[in-house]
């Protein structure tokens, strides 16, 4: 189905007319040097804050009241403070970061490493007040109060320490789900007010910054810059974005049962470098919808003034979109996302979709040179499913490919028949995009089959 | 994790960087045990002297003890003997880093010296929210009176 305002078709370029309003900026190139710096940085920092606390310890000290607990309270908080640090700056989104290792990637370590910062700024406040406790002969729950009375800034230490303990209990997966999202999520930006609170604290009464006014410079520095990157990169950037381009849906039309297809209209979208494959989130700025950003790939490189997604409604927001009325603004952050024609080590490509995964297909394919002889398979319950369909067969017919439609219930279409359709699949850089158990699938089959790790490429589409 | 191996090398790197800059000289887990080494690093001003020196007068003997940096600040006791009995303990050399230190210091350090005269050595018991500066007390107290002779 087409639109009114936004063409899809693709005019391959000819020589002689080139169509003046697809613009073919696949964006700046990632630079992979950029995940190894990132991480030997990371790894520096982190046996540096050890040393610091090695450094500012003692036999002496460590051999008094409450001397091992002092000095583990003292490695803890400051192992665990660094971890935040980390845990603060893979989500913030720092385009060349981000244009490396990917959003889903960089979530997915946030997600991962959570548990150990929390646990030792956690330890670092049980075994410190111990310390102290035993050092001063008193009562653990009677130290807490002398802290919170007589040290400079820990009043907002603790207040600190709480609204952490409340963001990762929040986060726990078993609560999470039960949370809504919005709460879940505004919970969590109060880990940023918690690191603000809990900096005094830090160069006030740790060993190793007092008295040490180089080791106190650089940690403010190092919070310092930490805090502009997220202003920057994380508000600042997308808020740029957003007003530059001034979207706003003109047009909300269907693809399928259950799919559609909102076009926005923007400006300046011939200065919006995006590669095709990438996505952004997407914050439609009407009624109950203003306060969440969804991520959405776009199903086709934007044609200026015109930027389309396709959207197959699963969940209430998803729904939500399809009753989306012309001229709603919509609010931008990105583009994010790996899944593009950068990411391709061969010059053959297999490009496998299941359901609405064919978006960032669709929107790959066009950068796809012509000589990637692409093998795509389509992957849906039933023929009305297929949404794009038409218009993938044309962008694969114009690089002389392969379109394989693979239709029917789960219990009966077998997602390892992949190696009957595409029996050169080890020698192709291989794309998989739709929901997370048909990527499970298909990745674990193309490894299987003998697909190189660098040459798998996938995107998952959650709920 | 792909990349294990570089962060590992890169933490022990960062690990090295900061023990070396930190030098041998403050007291430190990987300087060596025992009483701390002279100061290299103090927060403020040099202090004078960071061996422990006797004055004979009289009967009485007075030895001042090393200097703890005990990293709030930096102080050395001097001690008085007659004989065996410790007479006097009073703070021959203090520097603290901030204003806090300073404060506790002189609260404190007026309990300390009670502590030390009517235990008659340096196995006091420290004040509770100074553990640091009553350590650092009792450490240059004994250092001192090592170097009397005495206890």
């Amino acid at each position: 189905m087409s639109s009114l305002t936004f063409d899809p078709t693709y005019a391959p370029h000819s020589g002689r007319h080139r169509r003046p309003s697809v613009i073919s900026r696949p964006g700046p190139a990632p630079r992979p040097v950029v995940a190894e710096v990132a991480t030997v940085l990371a790894g520096l920092g982190f046996g540096a804050c050890v040393a610091l606390a090695v450094t500012a310890e003692s036999w002496k000290q460590l051999s008094a009241p409450g001397g091992v607990a002092m000095f583990l309270g003292n490695l803890t908080g400051l192992a665990g403070t660094y971890l935040a640090l980390v845990m603060v700056l893979l989500v913030s989104r720092i385009p060349v970061v981000e244009r490396v290792l990917g959003q889903d990637k960089l979530l997915a370590s946030h997600r991962r490493l959570a548990p150990w910062p929390i646990s030792l700024i956690f330890a670092h406040a049980v075994l410190l007040t111990f310390a102290y406790a035993e050092a001063a002969r008193s009562g653990f729950f009677g130290q807490i109060g002398a802290f919170i009375r007589s040290y400079p800034d820990m009043l907002t230490a603790t207040i600190a320490l709480v609204v952490m303990v409340a963001v990762a209990i929040t986060s726990v997966y078993s609560i999470r789900r039960r949370l809504r999202r919005e709460m879940w999520w505004a919970v969590h930006l109060f880990m940023y007010l918690a690191l603000a609170l809990a900096f005094a604290h830090e160069i006030a009464l740790g060993p190793s910054f007092v008295g040490h006014p180089l080791t106190r410079f650089v940690w403010s520095l190092l919070w310092a810059s930490s805090a502009g990157l997220v202003l920057v990169y994380r508000f600042g950037l997308p808020l740029l974005r957003t007003f530059r381009h001034r979207l706003e849906v003109v047009e909300v039309h269907p693809e399928g049962p259950g799919t559609v297809s909102v076009i926005c209209r923007g400006r300046n979208l011939d200065r919006l470098a995006v590669a095709g494959g990438q996505f952004f989130e997407w914050r439609f700025l009407a009624r109950g919808m203003w306060w969440q950003a969804h991520p959405f790939s776009l199903s086709a490189r934007p044609r200026p003034p015109f930027l389309r997604i396709t959207v197959k409604g699963i969940g209430d927001y998803s729904s939500a979109v399809a009753r989306l009325r012309p001229g709603t603004r919509v609010a931008i952050e990105g583009p994010y996302g790996t899944f593009t024609t950068h990411a391709r080590r061969r010059a053959k490509v297999a490009l496998i979709a299941g359901g609405i995964g064919v978006t960032a297909i669709r929107s790959l394919l066009e950068d796809l040179p012509r000589d990637c002889d692409p093998v795509v398979i389509l992957r849906a319950s039933c023929t009305e499913e297929l949404a794009l369909a038409s218009e993938v067969a044309e962008l694969v017919r114009h690089r002389k490919g392969r379109v394989h439609e693979l239709v029917g219930p789960r219990s009966e279409v077998r997602i390892d028949r992949v190696c009957e359709l595409v029996p050169d699949l080890a020698n192709r850089d291989v794309y998989v995009s739709g929901p997370e158990e048909f990527v499970d699938q298909v990745v674990s089959t193309a490894l299987r089959l003998g697909v190189p790790k660098d040459s798998l490429h996938f995107e998952v589409y959650s709920l | 994790m792909r990349r294990a191996p570089a962060v590992v090398i890169a933490s022990a790197a960062g690990f090295a960087g900061i023990v070396a800059m930190h030098g041998a000289g403050s007291p430190s887990l990987l300087s060596g045990g025992g009483p701390s080494a002279p100061v290299s690093s103090p927060p403020t001003t040099a202090s004078p002297s960071t061996t422990p020196t006797v004055v004979p007068t009289g009967t009485s003997r007075t030895a001042v003890g090393t200097s703890e940096n005990y990293g709030y600040g930096v102080l050395a006791a001097k001690v008085t003997v007659r004989g065996n009995r410790i007479t006097d303990v009073s703070v021959a050399t203090i520097q603290t880093a901030e204003q806090y230190s300073q404060q506790l210091a002189q609260q404190v350090i007026p309990l300390l010296r009670n502590e030390v005269l009517s235990a008659q050595s340096a196995r006091i018991n420290g004040i509770s929210g100074a553990t640091y500066t009553s350590e650092a007390y009792a450490y240059s107290v004994q250092a001192a009176l090592d170097t009397l002779g005495v206890k």
